[in-house]
């Protein structure tokens, strides 16, 4: 969609500088670098207690860094937020009770410096059917559609969404992502924590993996997959030979359940080619993608084994960042 | 600062529609008041005749209860929500939910009020200069921003669930102790003499039969403001990162 990344124009809408959280002991956020660039749609990806909310956190003004810096806009995420600059919505962000749905975002759009019709507000948001309905009486995926609506009751140029579809049923989560993109083609930045990979794979222009409070990879999509191996070549052999199955080109990882041999590779044909150039003539050959979310675990399980190791593994996350990145 | 007047409208608009505020700040008060005045009406307490008495412990008690009792355990439960949070994230100034709900204790304080005085004036038979009836509303008043203050307090630092005791056990403390529901003498009054709520009951008794107040009431009212406000200053400082 956007044609903005690795060469974007301008400076950084929102960068991390070695940003650090500790909490006593435990490090929730450890030497977080990124940038994001104008227009760019960017999901942040990480498994439970990777240090993604902690990280929306601090973006967000709602914690402070132990260490490290936050710009947004080029100034603090402080006077940008009160700027009107960013809309943001949170899974812990609440609403006022009490109130109609379009009470609440007639009140929020009053806060806004740069206000958009409360009426259009609803309709992008998708809440305008609801909006005369108390807002203590909404069911979850209408209350996370309302919360949808505060983050753009204004003209903002970053928009953060943590998890924004989590509690919406298929058929709500398709419609978000329509209403979203719509947001987002008039150029502004948007970024979104997900549990759906599926979602960042079709959403995102770029990838943001962290694990263990650290950037782990950092590319676009197909990127991210080709780091843990892009194909994925299944077939059946009857004599198996492991030590030479392993020796294969390009080969990430290999599974073997009786004659099943299953081939995660970077590089597909190579894999093939060398199989049957050796004189093998392997049946029932099927070469597919792999999804984001095998990529995920993948890249995921491999650092959390390197971290078991005696080196704190930084150094080794920066070197997939800029692998990823090429 | 408009759109901090804009959130406490919306603050006094839903204090309005809650029953249960409604019912202890205004509700209670005005029954007991009608019920209680009329049959002591022969007595004296605090050196004023027992209806003067009650209006200003009735108007006393619904001021402080809604201030303390309903707006600690919205705060509470606000905060656990995340409408604090999310406020946080929108244009608002800093500290506007804060200022918000002080502005909105303080109005929805008025009309409970002056509804008692107006029953003690028609009905209980208290006449008085026009100044006295702003000095009663304007004691009570200043005291019910203490307790917002407090709810503040109490309602930034605990859990809804332990907010709940809490503030009933001040409320009833400072009610019973403060001579709101009935008038204290001997070692009770000695008690009393040091709360904010005896103390706000005196001035007001102290106007009506024309004695000169003295300065202790005033200084223990304003104390009790300080302690109050120093105490809300640390729980919202100090919960920052928690709301």
């Amino acid at each position: 969609m956007t044609q903005g990344r690795m060469g974007a124009s301008g400076a950084p809408v929102v960068s991390f500088e070695n940003v650090r959280k500790v909490y006593g002991h435990v490090k929730a956020v450890d030497g977080l670098t990124m940038d994001l660039r104008p227009g760019e749609t960017v999901a942040f990806l990480g498994p439970n207690g990777a240090g993604k909310s902690t990280s929306l956190d601090m973006l967000l003004d709602l914690r402070k860094p132990t260490s490290g810096t936050i710009r947004m806009f080029g100034s603090d995420p402080y006077h940008a937020i009160k700027a009107g600059r960013v809309g943001a919505m949170l899974q812990s962000g609440g609403l006022m009770p009490e109130v109609t749905v379009r009470e609440l975002v007639a009140l929020v759009t009053g806060f806004h410096p740069r206000p958009l019709p409360v009426e259009q507000t609803l309709k992008r948001a998708g809440i305008a059917s609801f909006a005369g309905q108390r807002v203590d009486k909404l069911s979850g995926g209408q209350t996370q559609r309302v919360r949808f609506a505060l983050a753009i009751v204004g003209e903002c140029d970053l928009i953060v969404l943590d998890e924004p579809t989590a509690a919406m049923d298929v058929e709500t989560r398709q419609a978000f992502w329509v209403n979203m993109k719509a947001e987002v083609a008039e150029g502004r930045t948007l970024l979104f924590a997900t549990h759906y990979l599926e979602e960042a794979d079709q959403a995102a222009d770029r990838i943001i993996v962290i694990n263990k409070g650290r950037l782990l990879a950092d590319g676009t999509p197909s990127q991210i997959k080709a780091r843990a191996g892009a194909k994925r070549i299944s077939f059946r052999l009857d004599r198996i030979d492991e030590p030479f199955l392993l020796g294969l080109p390009a080969l990430v990882n290999v599974e073997i359940r009786h004659d099943l041999v299953q081939i995660q590779s970077t590089d597909s044909d190579r894999t093939l080619y060398a199989l049957l150039d050796a004189g093998y003539r392997p049946r029932e050959i099927e070469v597919s993608g792999v999804g984001l979310e095998q990529a995920f675990i993948a890249i995921t399980a491999e650092d959390d084994r390197d971290g078991n190791g005696t080196t704190p593994g930084r150094s080794d996350s920066a070197g997939v960042a800029s692998y990823a990145q090429h | 600062m408009n759109s901090t007047l804009a959130l406490a409208r919306a603050e006094v608009r839903r204090l309005g529609r809650n029953k249960r505020y409604s019912f202890f700040s205004v509700g209670l008060p005005v029954v007991l008041y009608l019920v209680i005045a009329p049959s002591a009406r022969h007595y004296h307490v605090y050196g004023v005749a027992y209806p003067a008495y009650y209006m200003i412990a009735m108007a006393s008690i619904g001021a402080f209860s809604g201030a303390l009792t309903g707006n600690a355990q919205r705060i509470s439960q606000e905060r656990k929500d995340g409408w604090i949070r999310q406020l946080r994230l929108t244009a608002l100034p800093a500290n506007a939910y804060v200022i918000a709900k002080i502005i909105a204790s303080m109005v929805i304080t008025v009309p409970s009020t002056v509804l008692v005085l107006l029953l003690g004036r028609f009905y209980g038979g208290v006449h008085l200069e026009l100044w006295k009836w702003f000095a009663i509303g304007g004691t009570i008043w200043i005291g019910a921003l203490a307790f917002t203050a407090l709810a503040v307090a109490i309602g930034y630092r605990f859990m809804p669930d332990t907010v709940q005791p809490i503030a009933m056990f001040v409320y009833f403390v400072m009610s019973i102790l403060g001579g709101l529901w009935f008038a204290l003498s001997g070692f009770l009054a000695k008690i009393g003499d040091v709360l904010p709520t005896y103390q706000v009951t005196r001035i007001g008794t102290d106007l009506i039969s024309n004695q000169s107040v003295p300065a202790t009431a005033y200084i223990t009212i304003l104390a009790w403001f300080a302690g109050f406000v120093v105490l809300a200053v640390i729980a919202v400082r100090a919960t920052a990162e928690t709301v």
